[in-house]
């Protein structure tokens, strides 16, 4: 979950980092209010989740009250990066002499760090045009950063020697910062330094890990990462399963609702990578992609409820790879439940099973018991289940 | 042979008395592993399918000799037991818990290594070498019969993928030396080329078939080693997950490791560059025989 500068900040602050002073605000008023509390030079930050808000314009500098309502009123409500700017961020403007920056995130084994004398500019450009700009190391996370690893970062990225003490001390407690977070990213650009060779954190962004939020209380009720395909809001079915996801214990769901027409409900994540590229190899277009690793019936039926209730969907294929966690049963349980409250018939709406592993036979039991399920002979192929939806929901008013 | 575990690997479960982990343990007891221990903290001198279970690691590992666990703690508890049963000498661990805090598999992941200990998974059904050894619900209550012993070592992002291409071997008249489903979170214990290069050393294994997805650099590490001739047997490759290229950069549909962030990470530019690097790619299960035997 992406943390907007605001929530960055404040982590930050309440660490003791040079973070300058600055609040939120919804309206050209409270923004006015807010610098004249401040006082000096402000800046206006559009307080939305995109990079290079500066360039489209969400980033002003105003000399008083009156000019920080007027930046305001031009920022609040602008589009950037498909998303409107609803708030902004008002805060004490640093004096810049020079700018650096400083990135934490995970390589393929340990967190990394980049550090880099080039700051205050898009990361991505210097990396393709200055790629000696950047120094990356990875970090032992079982030692952390110590002052003296990051001193020798800054020594390669090229700092005159009187400023690396204090930027390898700044470096190491941001890593600390990065860790007690719990987060994926945490990228300062710029860091800034004033004429008087002090440093401040002017901007932050934060990525924390979703998987950590129960040490972290203050962020668990944050809003969803509402992100779908192509930027899209999550529709009501997603949400829902987002909801129950979250709602009910053990197990994982995930529902990402697509233009197609052949509802997936498959499991283990490589499985059902595999078996969309069969319908798509097939001719057909699934109207979803789902994952599933379920401990208990909650979640499965939440799932088929999300496919039931997408209006795209004119048939489904439950492709389950060969169950080896857990009985078959449980997964037509589910299924028996959602049929039934959401009065789908599937003489109607055709439902291909390929459940095979434990408890089969009494799965299969349980199956015969509603009309019109197809469960696949013992011993099918991904590949035939697959034929069998495709061929199942092609045949559909024919 | 086999790599990582055998038949004289010695198994202790920790988090021993949860569902998943009783549901697992008999089947594996009737598989013919040797799990000797249980271990979970306040249960101790509590009996688990007939097994003792111990407070801690440690002292699982004095009294029955345990070399290898197999971790069925929760997520937000899988560092401090893979710390534990590093600290206690357990030098083969597969850690089942799905989506592990990624400070902690780090913290983990870098404790093991640095002892000398492999981790499969996270996020992984277990691993088995047919016949001989199985450590996690891998197979279910058909392991015989999914996964038959043979020369193929087989590692594969996915545990359901995994049993799939071994069922497949099996009904062609193939088999396994070792099956590592390596784990689905973004970091896992051991990299693919590892597990590959651990097929290279061992002479019961004559050729490997691995599974990817989109996303990381797994598959591209292989590769590599296939042009440096560091891996010599034939490598059979099945990538999924194509599907993915027809939406935007960044949006996951599976494994939270299967999130394409770059050109190479597609499973169209990997298949490229096994095929390049000399890997024989299949474009299904069914095809994979045929390529295991073009010898």
């Amino acid at each position: 979950m992406r943390l907007l500068e605001d929530r960055a900040k404040a982590w930050l602050r309440a660490r003791a980092l040079p973070v300058p002073e600055g609040r939120v605000a919804a309206t050209p008023g409270e923004a006015g209010a807010i610098a004249r509390d401040l006082g000096g030079r402000i800046a206006v930050k559009a307080l939305v989740a995109a990079g290079r808000r500066g360039k489209a314009g969400g980033v002003r500098l105003a000399e008083d009250g009156e000019a920080v309502e007027a930046a305001a009123r031009a920022i609040l409500g602008m589009e950037l990066a498909g998303q409107r700017t609803a708030r902004v961020y008002v805060e004490a403007a640093v004096e810049i002499a020079a700018e650096f920056y400083v990135s934490f995130g995970f390589g393929r084994l340990a967190p990394q760090v980049v550090v880099s004398r080039r700051g205050g500019v898009d990361i991505e450009a210097v990396s393709a045009s200055d790629p000696g700009a950047l120094v990356t190391a990875d970090i032992d996370p079982l030692r952390g950063l110590r002052i003296w690893d990051a001193a020798d970062l800054w020594d390669r990225a090229g700092i005159e020697s009187g400023l690396v003490p204090q930027l390898a001390t700044l470096t190491a407690r941001l890593y600390e910062a990065f860790h007690a977070a719990d987060a994926l990213m945490l990228e300062v650009n710029p860091i800034a330094v004033t004429r008087d060779a002090k440093l401040f954190v002017v901007g932050a962004m934060m990525e924390i890990d979703d998987n950590a939020l129960f040490r972290h209380a203050a962020w668990r009720d944050l809003g969803l990462d509402d992100a779908g395909p192509g930027g899209r809001p999550l529709n009501e079915r997603e949400r829902a399963v987002v909801a129950a996801d979250r709602k009910f214990p053990g197990g994982a769901i995930r529902y990402t609702e697509l233009p197609g027409d052949i509802g997936l409900f498959v499991s283990g994540g490589g499985a059902g990578l595999l078996q969309h590229d069969l319908v798509l190899a097939a001719g057909a277009r699934p109207a979803n992609h789902s994952d599933l690793s379920p401990a208990t019936i909650e979640k499965p039926a939440a799932l088929f409820d999300a496919i039931f209730a997408n209006p795209g969907a004119k048939g489904m294929l439950v492709g389950m790879n060969y169950l080896q966690l857990l009985p078959c049963t449980l997964i037509i349980e589910a299924l028996l439940v959602s049929l039934r409250r959401n009065q789908v018939d599937p003489r109607r709406f055709p439902i291909v099973l390929r459940v095979f592993g434990p408890k089969e036979d009494e799965a299969r039991a349980l199956a015969a018991s509603v009309p019109g399920l197809r469960y696949m002979r013992a011993g099918a192929s991904l590949e035939e289940a697959v034929r069998e939806i495709v061929a199942a929901v092609n045949g559909i008013g024919s | 042979m086999s790599i990582l575990i055998d038949r004289d690997t010695r198994v202790l479960v920790q988090g021993a008395t949860g569902t998943q982990a009783r549901f697992d343990i008999r089947y594996c007891l009737d598989y013919g592993t040797r799990i000797v221990a249980g271990v979970t903290p306040g249960r101790g001198g509590e009996s688990v399918e007939g097994l003792p279970v111990f407070n801690t690691v440690r002292a699982a590992v004095a009294a029955t000799g345990a070399n290898a666990s197999a971790v069925y703690v929760p997520a937000r508890g899988v560092k401090d037991a893979v710390l534990e049963a590093v600290d206690a000498g357990i030098r083969v661990l597969a850690c089942f818990a799905e989506n592990v805090p990624r400070h902690d598999a780090a913290a983990a992941v870098a404790a093991a290594r640095a002892a000398g200990a492999r981790i499969v998974g996270f996020n992984t059904n277990g691993v088995i070498s047919p016949g001989r050894c199985k450590l996690g619900g891998i197979g279910g209550d058909r392991a015989g019969e999914i996964y038959a012993p043979g020369r193929i070592g087989v590692c594969s992002r996915s545990g359901g993928m995994s049993a799939e291409i071994c069922w497949m071997l099996s009904r062609a008249g193939l088999g396994a030396s070792t099956c590592v489903s390596m784990g689905g979170d973004p970091i896992v214990g051991m990299r693919m080329v590892e597990v590959l290069e651990m097929f290279e050393a061992d002479p019961e294994t004559d050729a490997c078939i691995i599974f990817g997805e989109p996303g990381g650099t797994h598959e591209l590490e292989v590769a590599e080693a296939l042009r440096e001739g560091r891996l010599r047997k034939p490598v059979i490759a099945l990538i999924a997950g194509q599907f993915q290229e027809n939406y935007p950069l960044g949006v996951s549909f599976g494994h939270f490791a299967a999130v394409i962030k770059g050109e190479n990470d597609s499973a169209s530019a990997k298949r490229r560059l096994l095929v390049e690097a000399g890997a024989r790619v299949a474009g299904s299960l069914e095809e994979m025989p045929r390529l295991l035997r073009q010898g």
